[in-house]
């Protein structure tokens, strides 16, 4: 086989002509080119190329610009490939898609050699013509599949769609299966989205458009019906199952057939006709799984909700309801009986008031234990998802703060939960003289899950403070590491400066201690020594730190006392020159003893308030007072004596006359002393259990959170105000809640008023109806 | 398993046993090899033998010797113009061709035939240092080319060109 003549187009043409049909393949496709063709194609084009290329005479130096040969070949080639495409015919025993695929495939790859084989009219003609701006011109292999979509599947396009389609129904339904034929004709829609501007830019506008927009409409229409009909015939559970199927098995169709791109849309839609357009459904039935403790459905359902985001949320508000529901039903139905042997019927109306340490317990491991059952559903069933774990708070902070115990209808004071919980602390702090030990089942961390969820912060502190002080005055608290950890853990929840006034109590416990053995020592060179206590503790407390107000009435001290009292004080006043002593005698306590028993007895040991003492030991002079001469000794108002007596009278240390109890503060009411005593214990507590006190205690905690706070509101204000210079009502107002939520919610009223209060002290000025500025 | 090799065949029907490592640094035999071996993919492939119309044994000898000592040369990527531009001559290739001026245009001519990008620029280097700072008459002389210019175009080219003129 000769060459043909190199400069002769149409004996060129003739020569590789039979063999670029064997390479497009011949309908028989009997055989294929061989090497020689194959090489004598390329060697006659690319003679044709060279040979007119070089025929010197065609330029001259006028025109810079080389002229290269290939526009005729082109045409040829164009020509060729156009009418091969349009001779192409369906085998009466193949469906149209079977064609497509068959032909497609085979000429795809034609398409690859006859690039190869005009390769020398690519790399030198084509793109010198592409380079020159010629967006007409293509590569072979891009020739070819533009020439393709142009007359063969522009025209066929809605019957191959449909045949995809109709495969692909088939392919859900599992009925048949030619994965080939999807994998090539889709593929087909990719390959021939071609950006004629930039050969080399993937494109994807044909595919989108002819293919994927029609197959998503597709899919929405199978899901909807098949759901729909699904869900007439099984129960939710079921379907949930189904599903989990069909998403996974569209992923993986996606996967095996899809281009990448159509993944997320193809899930989406899917998606949404599987989970979101059966939401409500699924949101009645949760309730239902809840209530049945069905967690792995429960997480079935969310791992499928999941997959909508939007529909997670109404899950989680749903979630955080049922959680608020419950807490404020096991509240509500509490039994606060605490033997809980008792045939007493259980439902009974909720209490208003805990009086109980019991209760109060009671109430908040209630609270706990509510809170620990749905931190295990979030776990098991939400896998911990932010959404849900947030639900949880949300739903924690509104049932500990509110409900029937907390803010009982009518009650309108700040909530209760934060004064219990500082007494379920109290109870876990505080030694327990008694064997069965109250605190065995109680946590710190129990205390510290429930302060996360209070809004009245301050309110905690100032009950937690209060029952502190005691514990540490008294020397009841169990230990002092396990008050600092508390202490500690509280600091780092909420803040450094929440905690401080607690530290600095600590504080001054030690340099209490200090000051005692500076007294001891100091006695020692006292010439009236035997006439000062030796045996005494004596606590200097910071007055701003502690929850104790200094005892604002008169009172005389015995005159046992006052040597030790002088002593002290003079002490004090040395160390510390400028500052004042204050005595806050309702809280001191001792003890006496008192040679009343029986002849041969040993004394008793009478534990007594400083008042009761102040008392009894004027009995040592006489054995009979008035009331009237009481008062004028201790200098007391008289409902402190008649209430300290009251304990002295119940437990027959003295006796009164006339006895009715309702005459103990009269003027002539008389007492005398028994001669001898009786009790079955030799120690006596008279101390505990006097009324006044614990009255006004509670008062002044209440006091003391609303100074509190307008304190720090005002405070806040002030800090603010000084920062900004000027401030628009509402921002001021939004910046103040911000800034005091880690204490307290505080009320726009509150604030208003503390503006208010501000402005009346030159703080600040309105410069308009809702601006404020500083006053520096 | 041996090497696969595949036979070459010049113009003048020499027969030419390379491997097909070594024959595919023409990316027109690799193209070749890699289309015949796509459709039959029974892979006891009988060896093939590729005519090579265009290049007469002495040079096709050449090529392969080229190709046999670059087994394992990494080129430049083709696309990569300004590295393929900038990169000198290497040294064995400018040794290797040391030819006289007749091997060296059919080699080129062959290189870009065969489409063997390296080869072709080497060549191509090659030829452009051989007109380097030469005067156009010197330049005639080495590539024996008649002046076809009248003195008139001549002075009209060396006008339009003086801007290249004395470095």
């Amino acid at each position: 086989m000769s060459l043909p003549h190199p400069d002769d187009l149409q004996e060129t043409w003739a020569f590789i002509e039979p063999s670029l049909y064997k390479i497009l393949g011949t309908d028989d496709d009997s055989d294929g080119v061989t090497p020689d063709e194959y090489m004598s194609s390329y060697t006659a084009v690319y003679n044709y190329c060279v040979s007119r290329s070089k025929g010197g005479s065609t330029y001259r130096s006028s025109t810079n610009s080389i002229l290269l040969i290939g526009s005729e070949i082109y045409a040829r080639l164009k020509n060729f490939l156009t009418n091969y495409v349009l001779q192409l015919t369906k085998r009466p025993d193949e469906t149209f898609l079977q064609f497509y695929v068959r032909r497609w495939r085979r000429y795809t790859i034609g398409a690859g050699y006859l690039n190869n084989v005009f390769d020398y009219m690519n790399r030198y003609w084509v793109s010198k013509e592409r380079s020159d701006g010629r967006r007409d011109i293509y590569d072979v292999n891009t020739l070819a599949l533009l020439t393709w979509r142009e007359n063969m599947f522009d025209i066929n396009c809605n019957i191959l769609v449909a045949e995809i389609l109709e495969q692909i129904r088939l392919h859900r339904l599992k009925q048949q299966n030619s994965p080939a034929l999807l994998t090539h004709s889709i593929k087909s829609f990719v390959m021939l989205g071609i950006d004629i501007q930039d050969l080399k830019k993937p494109n994807l506008g044909i595919y989108i458009d002819k293919f994927e927009k029609q197959y998503l409409i597709n899919t929405i229409e199978f899901y909807n019906t098949e759901s729909n009909e699904y869900l007439k015939t099984h129960n939710l559970i079921d379907y949930m199952k189904r599903a989990e199927h069909r998403i996974a098995d569209e992923t993986s169709f996606a996967t095996n057939f899809l281009d990448e791109r159509s993944r997320r849309p193809l899930l989406e839609t899917v998606c949404k006709s599987l989970i979101e357009n059966h939401a409500p459904v699924m949101y009645e039935e949760f309730e239902r799984l809840l209530q049945q403790d069905q967690f792995s459905d429960i997480n079935r359902m969310y791992l499928l909700m999941q997959k909508v985001q939007s529909s997670l949320d109404p899950l989680a508000r749903k979630f955080e309801g049922y959680i608020k529901s419950e807490g404020l039903m096991k509240i509500d139905n509490m039994d606060i009986n605490d033997d809980n042997k008792g045939d007493r019927p259980v439902r009974k109306a909720p209490p208003k008031v805990l009086a109980t340490d019991q209760q109060k317990k009671l109430y908040i491991k209630t609270l706990i234990a509510v809170y620990t059952k749905f931190v295990s559903i979030v776990e098991k069933a939400f896998n911990n998802d932010l959404l849900f774990v947030k639900a949880l708070d949300n739903a924690c902070r509104g049932f500990i703060n509110k409900n029937s115990v907390a803010s009982p209808p009518g009650y309108k004071g700040t909530s209760k939960t934060p004064e219990y919980l500082a007494k379920y602390t109290d109870l876990l702090m505080r030694k327990n003289a008694r064997e069965n030990d109250v605190s065995s089942d109680m946590s710190e961390d129990d205390v510290m899950t429930i302060f996360k969820f209070i809004t009245d912060k301050d309110a905690f502190e100032s009950h937690y403070r209060k029952l502190l002080a005691k514990r540490l005055i008294y020397g009841t608290s169990m230990s002092v590491d396990t008050e600092e950890s508390i202490i500690s853990r509280l600091q780092k929840e909420n803040s450094v400066q929440y905690t401080s006034k607690m530290t600095k109590m600590f504080q001054d416990m030690k340099a209490s201690t200090d000051l005692q053995a500076a007294f001891a020592q100091y006695v020692e060179n006292k010439p009236n020594k035997k006439e000062i206590l030796d045996d005494f503790n004596v606590y200097v407390l910071a007055e701003t730190m502690w929850p104790f107000s200094a005892f604002k009435h008169e009172f005389s001290l015995p005159k046992e006392l006052m040597p030790t009292y002088d002593a002290l004080e003079s002490l004090y006043n040395e160390k510390h020159t400028g500052r004042q002593l204050k005595w806050i005698w309702n809280l001191c306590r001792g003890e006496i003893k008192a040679n009343i028993s029986k002849p041969g007895k040993p004394p008793f040991i009478l534990t007594m308030t400083l008042f009761q003492m102040a008392i009894i030991l004027r009995f040592n002079e006489q054995d009979t007072y008035t009331f009237a001469e009481l008062v004028d000794i201790l200098k007391l108002p008289e409902e402190y004596v008649s209430g300290n007596l009251a304990p002295l009278i119940k437990y027959k240390l003295l006796n009164q006359s006339p006895p009715d109890a309702a005459k103990i503060g009269e003027t002539s009411t008389k007492f005398t002393v028994v001669k001898e005593y009786r009790s079955k214990r030799m120690r006596v507590n008279f101390a505990s259990n006097i009324k006044i006190e614990q009255k006004q205690e509670l008062e002044e905690t209440t006091k003391e959170i609303e100074q509190g706070r307008e304190m720090f509101l005002q405070a806040c204000i002030v800090r603010i105000m000084k920062a900004r210079k000027q401030l628009k009502h509402v921002l001021l107002v939004n910046e103040v809640i911000q800034q005091s939520h880690t204490r307290f919610k505080a009320q726009v009223s509150d604030i208003k008023k503390a503006i208010e209060n501000l402005i009346e002290r030159e703080y600040l000025r309105r410069v308009d109806s809702d601006t404020y500025e500083y006053v520096a | 398993m041996s090497e696969a090799t595949v036979t070459l065949i010049s113009s003048d029907k020499q027969k030419f046993q390379v491997s097909k490592k070594v024959a595919e640094k023409s990316v027109l035999i690799k193209n070749l090899i890699s289309d015949m071996n796509q459709d039959d993919d029974d892979d006891d492939e009988e060896e093939m033998n590729i005519p090579v119309p265009n290049v007469r044994a002495a040079v096709l000898q050449k090529v392969i010797e080229w190709a046999e000592h670059h087994k394992d040369t990494n080129f430049p990527d083709v696309d990569d113009e300004d590295t393929r531009k900038s990169t000198p001559v290497d040294e064995w290739d400018k040794k290797f061709l040391e030819v006289d001026q007749e091997m060296l245009y059919e080699i080129i001519l062959a290189a870009n035939y065969m489409n063997i990008r390296p080869l072709l620029d080497a060549g191509c280097k090659i030829v452009a240092e051989m007109i380097r700072g030469k005067s156009p008459d010197e330049i005639r002389k080495i590539f024996n080319i008649d002046n076809d210019f009248t003195p008139e175009e001549e002075a009209a080219i060396k006008r339009e060109n003086e801007w290249a003129e004395d470095r």
